[in-house]
């Protein structure tokens, strides 16, 4: 059985269906991932298992135990919130200990706790400050301490690292895992940010308007999307509805087709000829537009040197590796 | 961050904000000097100076009586306010947000109705029968309460949405702590610059109000305006000396509110 099973979760508000029928199913110490755009529902689901926001029928097991009829207090989960939510009034050491203030913990069992977690996350130096003394990357980093000094059966995090820059977003995603592996802790965590899913989970959960639409390692995810949405959300595929893929391939294609940008090379001499209409550099990778019997498609190209770059208006000719072809639908 | 400006702009600046200090405590200042000046009537400048017009106004114990009694009635509509209004701006942001705007619409009822016609319906309502209260420090409480409702509810409104009520009370919650124990132990600490603002709005208007003061309880409870009005026709240093005391009064009670609400940091 499942550390974390969600079964036949149904939420809906004022009328309009938030998510209908969702399950899910989580291994103890995965780390999982809720992907999908805003709005999909995946805060509501994350906020119906922490206890925050009530569900309209369905299970949630925790560990064989159903935590619906719990308080957010009882069910041994910790979270971090978007927005840090720390208690300004309170210094970091007072933040942490929070929670175990709540939980009447002895205060010499409770310092050496606070200080083992603030060690975890670096920030043993800082334990006097506030919060409006710290950056946002900090204020992460103590919100993500608070929740871990309880010890929580689960931990939830609601998009934890989009308020923040890209730099201190790569070496917290990476300090969060380290953190999850460390411990081996149950762990989901939300986002829209594709890439942010790729790099940390063990599995992921896409959703699209209150449905989980496909689930699996990131592998599975980026290169089988199971619909036109799943290969529009992960990557940047193409997708040619039939008409486009059968001229592009000069044979009949009765459904929808992805191709990832980076499935297709750019050449002098391949068997496709086309037109480099646009290009743009994206660091170690150039994005071509290029227009082939009529389609437009995107070509990912590894940055090796700028001699290689192919100018707008030249001809080139493309290769498209025939296993990279994903019928969607 | 100052912007580089020419020099005579600067000037220009500077000499308006001058000006305006001047023509606001140039009034207050005439008060201060005539309140003490033993005389100043046919000179241009007193014939001499005293305190004995501060003198007789604080061993006056009518004042003293009037003044310990606008204190009370301040601070208990206050006291009303803050046990009444904290609960119900916390229900109504955190439990129901969409009621928002219909209490704004609601806070400022007290002041779409001229304090006039207002009292003129109070002394209707509790001038007799079961809730007879014209004349006595409680009805003039209730009416303050109504009255401080918009500073106590925009100055804490304000407050409770720059901390971000909800995801701290989830937060806190999360973490073990009892709905109570997150208001207490987490919001309300938040709330301690805006309840303190509005506190001190509230109180300087209140400490100053005449109209209700007059009509409903009059010289039955005697407040500071309604003696400072009914001691219109004494001394005009000893009415001036009783101005400066109010003034001075509100302006230390501001600087003692600005003490305590400084960051720790």
């Amino acid at each position: 059985m499942s550390f974390v099973s969600v079964q036949n979760l149904q939420k809906s508000y004022a009328g309009s269906t938030v998510f209908n029928d969702i399950n899910c199913h989580i291994e103890r110490g995965e780390f999982v991932t809720l992907l999908g755009p805003s709005g999909c529902g995946k805060s509501t689901l994350l906020r119906c298992i922490a206890g925050l926001t009530a569900v309209d029928s369905g299970k949630i097991l925790l560990d064989g135990q159903d935590l619906v009829p719990l308080t957010p207090q009882k069910r041994g989960i910790g979270m971090v919130f978007q927005s840090y939510a720390l208690f300004p009034n309170m210094t970091v050491e007072q933040n942490v200990a929070f929670g175990l203030r709540m939980q009447k913990v002895a205060n010499e069992e409770s310092r050496s706790r606070v200080l083992e977690v603030l060690q975890l996350v670096e920030l043993q130096d800082l334990a006097s400050r506030y919060p409006h003394q710290l950056s946002g990357g900090q204020c992460q980093r103590v919100a993500l301490a608070r929740s871990l000094v309880t010890r929580p059966r689960l931990l939830l995090l609601d998009e934890p690292l989009s308020a923040l820059d890209a730099r201190i977003r790569k070496h917290l995603r990476e300090q969060i895992r380290n953190i999850q592996r460390e411990l081996g802790l149950t762990t989901i965590f939300v986002t829209h940010d594709q890439e942010e899913a790729l790099i940390l989970s063990d599995r992921i959960f896409l959703m699209n308007q209150g449905r989980i639409v496909q689930s699996g390692d990131a592998e599975t995810l980026y290169t089988a999307p199971a619909d036109a949405f799943a290969a529009g959300f992960i990557g940047n595929y193409n997708l040619l509805d039939a008409d486009s893929a059968s001229r592009l391939l000069q044979r009949p294609v009765s459904s929808r087709l992805a191709i990832r940008p980076e499935a297709i090379t750019l050449s002098l001499n391949g068997e496709l000829e086309g037109l480099v209409r646009s290009h743009s550099l994206l660091g170690n990778v150039i994005r071509y537009r290029v227009e082939a019997r009529g389609v437009e498609l995107l070509v990912d190209v590894l940055n090796r040197s700028s001699a290689d770059l192919h100018p707008n208006g030249q001809r080139v000719s493309l290769s498209i590796d025939p296993t990279a072809l994903c019928e969607v639908a | 961050m100052s912007r580089a400006e020419p020099g005579s702009t600067r000037l220009y600046h500077r000499l308006v904000v001058y000006v305006l200090f001047l023509l606001l405590l140039l009034p207050l200042a005439g008060t201060l000097l005539y309140s003490l000046a033993t005389s100043w009537s046919a000179s241009i400048l007193p014939s001499g100076l005293t305190i004995k017009w501060y003198l007789a106004l604080w061993s006056d114990p009518r004042f003293l009586n009037a003044f310990g009694q606008s204190l009370l009635v301040c601070v208990g509509a206050l006291i009303l306010s803050v046990l009444l209004i904290l609960p119900l701006l916390f229900v109504v942001h955190y439990h129901f947000p969409r009621l928002d705007a219909l209490m704004n619409i609601l806070i400022l009822l007290p002041f779409a109705v001229p304090p006039v016609v207002s009292s003129v319906g109070l002394l209707q309502l509790y001038g007799s029968g079961p809730l007879a209260m014209v004349g006595t420090p409680w009805i003039l409480i209730g009416c303050y309460f109504t009255v401080a409702l918009p500073f106590m509810y925009r100055a804490i409104t304000n407050n409770l949405q720059a901390i971000n009520l909800r995801d701290l009370m989830d937060a806190a919650q999360l973490l073990g702590a009892s709905t109570f124990q997150a208001a207490f132990l987490v919001v309300l600490p938040n709330l301690r610059k805006g309840l303190l603002v509005a506190l001190l709005l509230s109180f300087s208007f209140l400490f100053g109000e005449f109209v209700f003061a007059n009509l409903l309880v009059g010289t039955r409870y005697e407040t500071l305006q309604v003696y400072l009005n009914n001691m219109r026709n004494s001394s005009g240093h000893f009415n001036s000396a009783l101005v400066i005391s109010y003034f001075l009064f509100v302006l230390v009670l501001t600087w003692a509110a600005n003490r305590l609400n400084k960051d720790k940091s």
